[in-house]
């Protein structure tokens, strides 16, 4: 990962006579050697400290002030030349793509960085990309301390304050609601059941994200204790009410797009309706299926009937959606398929079948389906093998020498 | 000359689908993972777990969580059975699936044959009631019947290994069952086929009767024997 290559934008044009590769290692030193640390976010612990430094009419600025405020400005210029950089290099690709360089966005820019370099490099963090300066060096913060160099944050000293003051507060959360399932208990009370928290389609930030939050880089322990943290505090009878604390850490699931851009059938010759769905993928096999209503339940295979497979189990797969939605005599299938093996065929036929059969059903059909898991594409391939060991996952057995 | 305009125009439309085609193929077959990720949830196909949703009005609830896909050996056809599923499993060996599958659907034959031939060997229509013809109600009976209460688990105290009776496990009763009909199943005559066997085992455990059910009867009565090192278990 350390040499991972980030394309400034000179280097995309060679006309430049200072064409260079910035590598990330040395992005990552110059952080490094810019060490100030966690802006308090709280500004009441502004309004609480009482400074007899600074009335006592000494009025020097500390060491540390004086580093930082260097630093500060230092950076301050490299992300001003940086921006500056960034926007002329996106208007010479908008250039050279010969498109608008005022209406050039971002996506534009990555479209244009794929087609120009085109790469098959595994990780996709490795592959070039021209992103604005604001994403490829990350967020600092600012000031931790005040001029006489003493830190605003009560957890300054534990060198993450962000992190632990989290900590800290889910655990007081934690505290309280105990308190509270007491209360409630001695005074014999039921609690409302119409209250309750539904996280179901929400998940915890990852740790990328959480870094991203916090400001602050986190060890995969430190990751997994505000896990445990936080699900102990969710796991609590009354814990809707920090459910604002709750959901600031949790990122919403994409909503589920199987309702939406049903295709409306086209009609053949005869009058009948037919949708073909494109593209039906399963490991490693592809194919497209049509599907067309109404008919009489005729399966054909790559101009064979479901004899085409020779063993049940795939034949069930593929009959498996039109006996789910009770469509078996209703409708006649014609898939061509290749590549792959059985399995793998049958689960792809089973998906276009099922994506297909959306035009010819009602709604409440449709969320079974998707409850059933028909609608999720199946985008599992076979894992790579690795050096060193014999398989995806296997090692070699162990030897005393 | 119109058939000349015709051809450029044709010509034209090509260009322009080549261009649109290079952009698709632009996007390349990146490797995807093996795995789904945890947040998505374990799929509801079977009718009868459906109507259980529908009855509860949490259909439309689970319809916007992401859900695994049924894996390639589920479906909600009357005939798929889990615990059908679970048996061939365990007959399997070396991955070969389809071989596993026609050994276990070749014992059912067999005592769907075995229980008509006793129907119909059967005089009075009391008698004819009790027999059951269905084989995966003779599995599911039998191991049922085959699964143990306790089980014995040797704990070191004082330099002497005692077997130490203690409950069980859902999961572990059902995997020892199924365990235990294989290992009979398997002690057979070269002569004689594995579904043949496994066919008789299946039947006799259904009956409460055999080699199986008794060897689940001597881990009790050891389980009974060995009472009094019982409190090894917290001790």
């Amino acid at each position: 990962m350390s040499n991972v290559i980030k394309f400034s934008f000179k280097h995309i044009i060679p006309l430049s006579r200072c064409s260079y590769v910035r590598t990330k290692s040395t992005c990552l030193l110059n952080i490094k050697g810019y060490s100030s640390k966690a802006a308090t976010t709280d500004s009441d612990v502004f309004d609480n400290f009482t400074d007899w430094e600074t009335l006592s009419k000494t009025k020097k600025i500390s060491k540390a002030m004086r580093a930082y405020l260097e630093r500060a400005k230092e950076h301050d210029e490299f992300m001003k030349k940086q921006q500056f950089e960034f926007s002329i290099g996106k208007r010479h690709l908008a250039n050279m793509m010969g498109e608008d360089p005022e209406t050039f966005t971002q996506k534009d820019v990555d479209r244009a960085i794929e087609y120009l370099f085109p790469s098959g490099i595994y990780d996709p963090a490795a592959r070039p990309l021209m992103k604005p300066p604001e994403e490829v060096f990350p967020a600092r913060k600012a000031a931790e301390f005040d001029e006489a160099g003493r830190p605003h944050h009560f957890l300054f000293y534990t060198g993450k304050p962000n992190f632990f003051k989290l900590l800290y507060d889910a655990a007081e959360n934690i505290q309280f609601l105990y308190k509270f399932e007491d209360k409630v208990i001695r005074k014999k009370e039921t609690p409302y059941p119409n209250q309750n928290l539904d996280l179901s389609n929400t998940v915890w930030f990852t740790k990328d994200q959480l870094e991203q939050h916090l400001v602050e880089k986190l060890t995969d322990l430190e990751y997994e204790n505000f896990k445990l943290v936080m699900e102990r505090l969710i796991s609590l009878p009354y814990s809707y009410q920090f459910k604002d604390f709750i959901e600031k850490f949790r990122k919403t699931l994409t909503s589920q797009k199987f309702a939406l851009e049903i295709p409306k059938p086209n009609f053949d010759e005869d009058g009948r309706a037919y949708v073909t769905t494109y593209e039906c993928l399963r490991k490693k096999a592809r194919g497209d299926v049509t599907i067309r209503s109404p008919g009489t339940g005729k399966i054909i295979i790559n101009g064979k009937d479901i004899t085409y497979f020779e063993d049940t189990q795939s034949r069930e797969q593929v009959i498996f959606p039109l006996i789910f939605t009770g469509m078996q005599n209703k409708v006649d299938v014609e898939c061509n398929i290749e590549g792959g093996g059985p399995s793998g065929q049958s689960g792809a036929i089973r998906w276009g079948i099922a994506w297909g059969l959306r035009s010819f059903v009602d709604k409440n059909m449709l969320e079974a389906m998707q409850v059933a898991g028909l609608l999720t594409r199946d985008h599992r391939r076979r894992e790579r093998k690795k050096p060193g060991q014999p398989g995806a996952r296997k090692k070699p057995t162990w030897k005393r020498r | 000359m119109r058939n000349l305009t015709n051809q450029l125009l044709l010509f034209k439309k090509y260009i322009h689908e080549l261009n649109s085609f290079r952009a698709v193929i632009q996007s390349r077959c990146y490797s995807r993972p093996t795995s789904f990720p945890d947040y998505f949830q374990n799929p509801i196909f079977r009718k009868e777990d459906q109507l259980k949703l529908i009855e509860n009005n949490e259909l439309s609830k689970l319809a916007s969580v992401p859900i695994k896909p049924p894996a390639v050996y589920e479906t909600s056809s009357v005939y798929h059975d889990p615990l059908v599923n679970k048996v061939i499993n365990h007959v399997m060996e070396e991955g070969k699936k389809k071989l596993a599958r026609s050994l276990v659907e070749k014992a059912f034959e067999n005592i769907k044959r075995i229980q008509i031939e006793r129907y119909h060997l059967a005089t009075t229509p009391e008698q004819k009631s009790k027999i059951v013809l269905n084989p995966k109600e003779i599995l599911h009976t039998a191991i049922e019947n085959c699964k143990p209460l306790l089980q014995l688990t040797p704990i070191k105290r004082g330099g002497i290994t005692y077997q130490v009776p203690g409950p069980i496990t859902e999961k572990r009763s059902l995997f020892l069952a199924i365990k235990w009909l294989l290992e009979a199943a398997n002690e057979k005559e070269r002569t004689v086929h594995f579904p043949e066997q496994f066919a008789w085992e299946l039947l006799d455990a259904a009956n409460n009767t055999g080699k199986v059910v008794k060897r689940k009867q001597d881990l009790h009565r050891q389980c009974e024997a060995n009472r009094a090192y019982a409190h090894y278990r917290w001790q």
